[in-house]
């Protein structure tokens, strides 16, 4: 296959395909008053990604946050290739790679001494530090910016360096929080790249994204998180099966008129929709019956059953507006 | 637990990141020097005046810049960490493997190193440029030296932990290094102080360490004049310690700049 072949799942001990490397149970957190995680479970095997999808302020950094380590849960258990994270905090973290929400990279430092750097800690040593190294860097086109510092990257460049140091030496678990945010669309193509080959290799993944394509395109299994719990997980068909709806959706200039209300339909300010099995016969059928309100029609979408329409159906809300796919 | 491989690597990073950015080091070796050329005659009449007839002033004067200098590892060393929270690595450096000792033990161990070598340039640039003459054992002035450099870091690990911004640590650094360097007796001669600053001197670590260079340097003791004062930075340095120990929580929220 890929570049991204090179990267291999090291020292995942025992671990591998379809053996549980994450077990997350009844994880409850709260900040104050603020309630982050309601009480989460989840489970996920070596070779699988598992995509946190949830609106902002849902929990998935928190989730994250707890998995690897950085905070204690409330109430609930974490177990990391059987270890428990909260007991034995530092053998769990041995076969975990993160990479934050938030870009973190020694900005002072090359990109090469960013990667040696993690990857010694990781217990990598001489020649096997070196291929492993060259290889997150050729699968994540960071290549010929192995000698700048990381100060001197690009805002995407500094996101490549940030995910690379996460996986370069091929953990058990990679924790990848909105891994995308910023990237390009050959950036985003080659960091999807790179987690279906660790995935293929024996890794669990967990990817937290705002994007629901990047889903379609791993083939991943999927949680949707939503103010603190679960809403819905599964493999995407089956969600789709179960909860996807086709529907028509009409947005206006203005309020959604009156006539366009139709019993069923969802309204949000200037958008209506409408679910039906067959969107294009209720778009016949409605549309000449706006009359003069026609004008104010901006947009008439068919909206098949899609990862969107279960995110709809489970949650009641819309995605969050910058979740909308970029162009590209 | 440490990992002697992993402590390797982080020293080595830290490193790394410290000669990223040499002119801090540069800057504290070559401003005492400066500052000792214009304050070493100012000072001879006050050491005379305290029963040193043959004083030349370099005698306050050098020890007490470096030791001044030296203070400023404090503010370097709660640089070090705030920087991690500036370049958000903080995080990513608590989930790896490296253990929360390893972590501390790697920023420690490379500025307890610089203090030294500091230390060592401006004394030698003291003996042959300003005529200072040691009269005591100048090796006694070694496990002083070290003692000194390890309790200022280790301030400096207490102070990172109990505040929460950059900000408040370098509040902390910049006044206690010229509060203390005052009281302690390094910025001006101990017997021009007021009685009042001489009796809360022994507090701050600058007045041991100075006890221990005028005791060697002046009074021409051996090891037997920095027992006292190494046994007291001892017991500050551990006093520091436990703060950071208490105090330092890996999982606080901190905001730094870098
Ligand atoms: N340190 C904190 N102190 C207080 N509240 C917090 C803290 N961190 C997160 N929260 C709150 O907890 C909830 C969950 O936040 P979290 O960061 O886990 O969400 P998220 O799903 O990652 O969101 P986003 O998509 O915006 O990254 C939010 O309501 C947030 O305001
Ligand atoms: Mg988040």
């Amino acid at each position: 296959m890929s570049t991204s072949s090179a990267i291999r799942p090291g020292g995942a001990d025992g671990l591998g395909h379809r053996a549980t490397v994450l077990q997350v149970e009844g994880v409850h957190k709260a900040y104050g008053s603020t309630v982050a995680l309601a009480g989460v479970d989840l489970t996920v095997a070596g070779g699988t990604i598992l995509a946190l999808l949830g609106p902002n302020g849902a929990g998935k950094t928190s989730l994250v946050s707890i998995i690897a380590g950085l905070r204690r849960p409330d109430r609930g258990r974490v177990r990391v290739g059987g270890i428990d994270v909260a007991r034995a905090p530092q053998r769990a973290r041995q076969l975990i790679g993160l990479a934050p929400q938030e870009t973190g990279v020694y900005l002072p430092l090359t990109v090469r001494d960013n990667l040696r750097f993690f990857a010694g800690l990781a217990g990598l040593r001489r020649t096997e530090l070196r291929e492993r190294v060259g290889a997150v860097a050729a699968a994540l086109g960071l290549e010929p910016l192995l000698g700048r510092r990381a100060s001197q990257l690009s805002g995407g460049e500094r996101r490549r360096l940030h995910t690379a140091i996460a996986l370069v030496h091929r953990p058990a678990l990679v924790l990848l929080d909105e891994p995308t945010t910023g990237a390009d669309v050959r950036t985003r193509a080659e960091i999807l790249e790179l987690v279906r080959g660790l995935a293929d290799q024996g890794s669990a993944v967990v990817y937290s994204t705002h994007y629901l394509h990047e889903i379609e395109e791993l083939d991943a299994s999927v949680a949707i998180i939503d103010r603190g719990r679960i809403v819905a997980d599964g493999v995407l068909a089956d969600l789709i099966a179960r909860y996807g709806s086709s529907a028509l959706e009409l947005t206006f200039d203005r309020l959604v008129p009156d006539v366009a209300r139709i019993d069923g339909c969802t309204v949000d300010g200037s958008r209506v929709r409408i679910p039906t099995p067959d969107p294009a016969l209720t778009a016949a059928q409605l549309l000449p019956h706006l009359g003069p309100h026609a004008d104010a029609l901006r947009s008439v979408e068919i909206v098949r059953p899609s990862l969107e329409s279960v995110f709809l159906t489970v949650t009641g809300r819309h995605f969050a507006p910058h979740a909308v796919e970029p162009v590209g | 637990m440490i990992s002697l491989r992993r402590l390797e690597v982080i020293l080595a990073h830290e490193v790394r990141l410290a000669t990223r950015d040499p002119v801090p080091v540069l800057v504290l070796i070559l401003f005492p020097i400066i500052t000792m050329a214009f304050l070493k005659p100012a000072f001879r009449p006050a050491l005379v005046q305290s029963g040193h007839p043959h004083a030349n002033g370099a005698e306050q004067v050098v020890p007490g810049q470096a030791t001044l200098s030296a203070f400023f590892v404090v503010s370097l060393i709660t640089v070090s960490f705030f920087a991690e929270y500036a370049w958000a690595t903080w995080d990513r450096l608590r989930a790896s493997a490296a253990s929360s000792l390893e972590i501390v033990l790697g920023k420690a161990i490379p500025r307890v190193v610089m203090t030294i070598a500091q230390f060592a340039v401006i004394m030698t640039t003291g003996i042959v440029f300003f005529g200072l003459d040691i009269r005591g054992s100048a090796l006694a002035l070694v496990p002083l030296v070290v003692t000194f450099a390890v309790c200022l870091v280790l301030l400096g690990v207490a102070v990172t932990a109990v505040c929460h911004t950059a900000q408040q640590a370098q509040a902390f650094a910049v006044v206690g290094m010229v509060l203390f360097g005052a009281i302690g007796g390094a910025l001006v001669p101990f017997s021009v102080l007021p009685h009042w600053a001489r009796v809360i001197a022994p507090i701050t670590p600058t007045y041991w360490a100075m006890h221990g260079f005028t005791a060697v340097i002046l009074n021409g003791n051996g090891v037997g004049g920095v027992e006292a004062p190494i046994a007291a930075l001892a017991a500050m340095a551990v006093v520091f310690g436990l703060i950071a120990l208490r105090r330092l929580r890996f999982d606080d929220h901190k905001t730094g700049w870098a």
